[in-house]
């Protein structure tokens, strides 16, 4: 599962990344020739990505190769269930990146390219927002 | 690459408010400059310059005739776009003359096919090159037709046309011929239990996100 070898001193406990705004790079293709871009902001956890990284290996099996763009190096917190409000903080409980709508979360660079988009089709299914897939286009500046 | 002729308009209002308004009246908002002239703002038709950015490439040779009378030839620098939309924002044009030379990133296209069981993996897919700004290659191609796994191709390989020079490293690596193994897909993060290991230790210390190796 992708996460910080270790928290950065004083980013342990981090307040909620904005959620604002589109992506200000990342938004080309630009390893593979295909790639997953989101059209919505969420925060993606490293579960998520994992579960997307999976669904999409294991449906080319053999003959590509995937990139994970994105790192899930911030931590969201949460307080145990049924705890009175106060007392601190709560614990660090997820890693996640903060996707914003253009990002490319996932590249592939496959021979066959009705095979890349179903193993990127059931990849979107394992993350939370709307995602299309895009295609490098040759040439483009 | 035959050059294609554009009419353009002087852009008149600045800022986001202006640049919208542009927008909407299917133009895009542009800028010309080069060879030490005062830049100009200008707004170009967007779907005419759009459709020849597809045909022509990123390299495509503008003929810009402005609406008060001057006309200039030209080469995109960049083109912003909305990452969402896919439709330009701006434009920068670099002013160029007849039978100057101009280094471009020119796109690498692979032909053929490698030994069969073998994945390639283009590794650059542009090229710097020098050439003449009136003949400019549409993109550059190389074949990696029966390359066995293990080989590459490099920037030194790739034939180039006549009055075309490589500004890059012939060294540069374009395209990589392997052999994709199954344990490489599986495979997570690289030394991912060992991270699991180290995340454990830190949450019996600290209290660091305990739900990870769960």
């Amino acid at each position: 599962m992708l996460m910080p070898r270790k928290p950065p001193k004083g980013f342990r406990k981090p307040h909620h990344p904005d959620r604002h705004g589109r992506a200000k790079g990342g938004t080309r293709v630009a390893f593979g020739d295909f790639g997953i871009q989101a059209l919505e902001p969420a925060y993606v956890t490293n579960r998520q990505i994992e579960s997307a990284r999976i669904a999409m290996t294991r449906h080319i099996r053999r003959g590509g190769k995937v990139w994970i763009t994105v790192f899930p190096d911030q931590a969201l917190t949460k307080k145990p269930a049924e705890t009175r409000m106060g007392s601190g903080k709560g614990s660090p409980e997820w890693w996640v990146t903060n996707v914003k709508p253009g990002k490319i979360l996932f590249e592939m660079s496959f021979p066959n390219e009705s095979v890349a988009r179903e193993a990127m089709r059931r990849a979107i299914h394992k993350l939370p927002m709307k995602c299309r897939i895009v295609k490098r286009e040759v040439g483009e500046v | 690459m035959s050059e294609v002729k554009i009419t353009a308009e002087p852009r008149t209002e600045f800022g986001k408010g202006g640049a919208r308004r542009t927008r909407r009246a299917g133009k895009v908002p542009a800028v010309l400059y080069g060879h030490g002239e005062k830049p100009k703002h200008i707004a170009l038709p967007a779907r005419e310059f759009a459709a020849a950015i597809r045909h022509g490439g990123a390299n495509q040779l503008f003929n810009i005739e402005i609406s008060d009378g001057t006309s200039a030839l030209a080469l995109p620098k960049a083109i912003q776009r909305d990452p969402i939309k896919d439709v330009m924002e701006h434009v920068d044009l670099l002013i160029v003359r007849r039978g100057e030379k101009v280094t471009v990133e020119v796109p690498v296209q692979l032909t053929g096919e490698a030994a069969p069981g073998t994945l390639v993996v283009q590794e650059h897919n542009t090229l710097s090159v020098t050439a003449d700004a009136t003949r400019l290659p549409e993109h550059l191609e190389v074949s990696v037709e029966g390359l066995e796994a293990g080989s590459h191709v490099t920037a030194g390989q790739v034939s180039l046309p006549s009055g075309v020079e490589l500004v890059a490293d012939p060294e540069l690596v374009i395209a990589v011929v392997s052999v994709p193994t199954t344990a490489d897909l599986e495979e997570p993060a690289p030394a991912a239990e060992e991270e699991e290991a180290a995340e454990a230790a830190e949450t019996a210390e600290s209290g660091a996100p305990a739900e990870e190796s769960a």
